[in-house]
């Protein structure tokens, strides 16, 4: 099938593909940045159990495969009588596990923070959601654009989880068995996805590149 | 992770006055008392919904469960070694065309390295799942999701190599130059041995994401740790218990992993990247 048949055949789909992928990107990145930030700060709070909890929180997202997390979201929740849309199904996962990631790296911002900024701030008599506030996520935030960037990258791949499940509109990957099981639609409609993702990649890392080029703290 | 924790949150508060202690004590209790909560609710929702009834848990005692779980791991582990090693002569090989002088190689190798890491693992999957019979090729289930996995790897591996050998110092090279070592010597003898050692650690952690990657492998029925779990489900009529002891093989597996990866790196001090 050539590019200009297929595309005038599913051209609208490609389009519906592409705003789906782009949105629960969005949105799952979203979460995962704020579900970060706030088990960042759980994670380096001097409460005990907290800690471990979001450890262990951590732990488990950041090993789950996703295709094991979305197979218990969508068929082992209802035996607990909990029963989410396929598409609530997709955003938990392809939030929850960037989250993981999402602390991990804000974790290694900050622990690229010299201690002496820190006891620097006590002294002043900052209080510890002060210290947070002033002197650690400023910091945090900027050192880690270039992380957030792989980590918005790899959102973005893990969205690919949505073609595992019945979704109208489909993701791009969806949208490619969707016409091969409908027409031979050859490598072409393959080359189309994989354009779009690759290239909204390529956008996003230059972009990342760019802004931390802007923001970088020179140590 | 756990020693540099450690050396954050003893500069952020320490030692904490008895104002200070106090609230900390109360927060504690009130938060172990939220996750009890959590953790109790849970199990109520078990409970109230039977699925903590002995029926769909009583045959994890039995061996041959078990002895079934491990043959489909044992498939997990073929594809996940497999990938793993193709993607690592791949990644070598981009990683070379990359680096190197001749520039349409290199432009090539970066096109292929932008490929592999900007195209999710699925989309390869379907990829040869769907293809591979329009174009009349037989491909066998283990190939059909090794080649995918390894492909989305190779990129990713190719650009670790490639971090790797720029952490090399530079007097390296100038070194082995002087000492009249040919450019091809210089690179496998001096500078990729220690690159190589350098990203040991993040090497390790590539396999826990191929790992996971393989998880897909029901796509194109492949017997799989989660394929046959899938075949329990059907036998024993109990799907949340096992789904979630297969779920936590792979954390505890890639756990594992994690841990290796991030020992090794601690001891040779350097970052996981």
């Amino acid at each position: 099938m050539s590019i200009y048949a297929l595309l005038s055949q599913f051209g609208d789909r490609y389009v519906e593909a592409l705003c789906t992928t782009y949105k629960l990107t969005l949105l799952s990145f979203v979460g995962a940045v704020l579900i970060g930030v706030i088990i960042t700060i759980m994670r380096i709070s001097p409460i005990r159990p907290l800690r471990a909890a979001v450890d262990f929180y951590i732990q488990i997202f950041r090993n789950i495969p996703g295709a094991a997390l979305l197979i218990l979201l969508v068929y082992a929740l209802p035996y607990l009588n909990l029963v989410l849309s396929y598409y609530a199904c997709v955003l938990i996962a392809t939030t929850l596990i960037p989250s993981a990631f999402c602390s991990e790296y804000l974790m290694s911002g900050i622990n690229a923070i010299e201690r002496g900024q820190i006891e620097a701030a006590r002294s002043l008599g900052m209080t510890f959601l002060q210290i947070v506030k002033n002197v650690i996520l400023p910091q945090a935030v900027r050192s880690s654009v270039l992380p957030m960037t792989n980590l918005l990258v790899a959102t973005m791949l893990t969205t690919a989880l949505a073609s595992q499940v019945p979704l109208n509109p489909t993701d791009l990957t969806g949208v490619v068995s969707y016409i091969n099981t409908r027409a031979v639609g050859g490598v072409t409609a393959f080359v189309i996805s994989a354009l779009f993702y690759c290239g909204t990649a390529v956008v996003i890392g230059q972009l990342g590149n760019l802004i931390d080029r802007k923001v970088r703290i020179l140590r | 992770m756990s020693t540099i924790n450690h050396s954050i949150t003893e500069v952020l508060y320490e030692p904490p006055g008895p104002k200070t202690r106090r609230c900390i004590a109360v927060a504690t209790a009130i938060s172990l008392v939220l996750l009890a909560g959590l953790l109790l609710a849970a199990l109520h929702r078990f409970y109230v919904t039977g699925q903590l009834n002995p029926k769909y848990w009583s045959l994890f005692a039995k061996h041959t469960t078990w002895r079934f779980l491990a043959r489909g791991l044992s498939g997990t582990l073929k594809v996940a070694l497999m990938s793993s090693a193709i993607s690592f002569v791949a990644g070598l090989l981009l990683m070379l065309g990359r680096i190197g002088k001749n520039r349409v190689v290199g432009g090539i190798s970066t096109v292929l390295i932008e490929l592999s890491r900007g195209i999710p693992t699925l989309l390869f999957i379907y990829f040869f799942f769907l293809l591979a019979p329009q174009f009349g090729l037989k491909i066998s289930p283990f190939w059909k999701i090794t080649l995918p996995v390894s492909l989305s790897a190779a990129g990713v591996v190719a650009e670790m190599l490639r971090s790797g050998v720029n952490a090399v110092p530079k007097g390296q090279r100038e070194a082995a130059l002087s000492l009249g070592m040919r450019d091809r010597s210089v690179f496998f003898k001096i500078i990729f041995p220690q690159a190589f050692r350098y990203v040991i650690p993040s090497l390790i952690s590539e396999i826990v994401i191929v790992l996971k990657d393989t998880t897909f492998a029901y796509v194109v029925n492949y017997s799989d740790l989660m394929q046959n779990s899938r075949v329990l489900i059907s036998n024993y009529d109990a799907l949340l218990s096992v789904y979630l002891v297969t779920a936590g093989i792979y954390i505890l597996i890639n756990y594992v992993l994690n841990k290796i990866s991030v020992f090794l790196a601690e001891r040779r001090n350097v970052s996981v990247g």
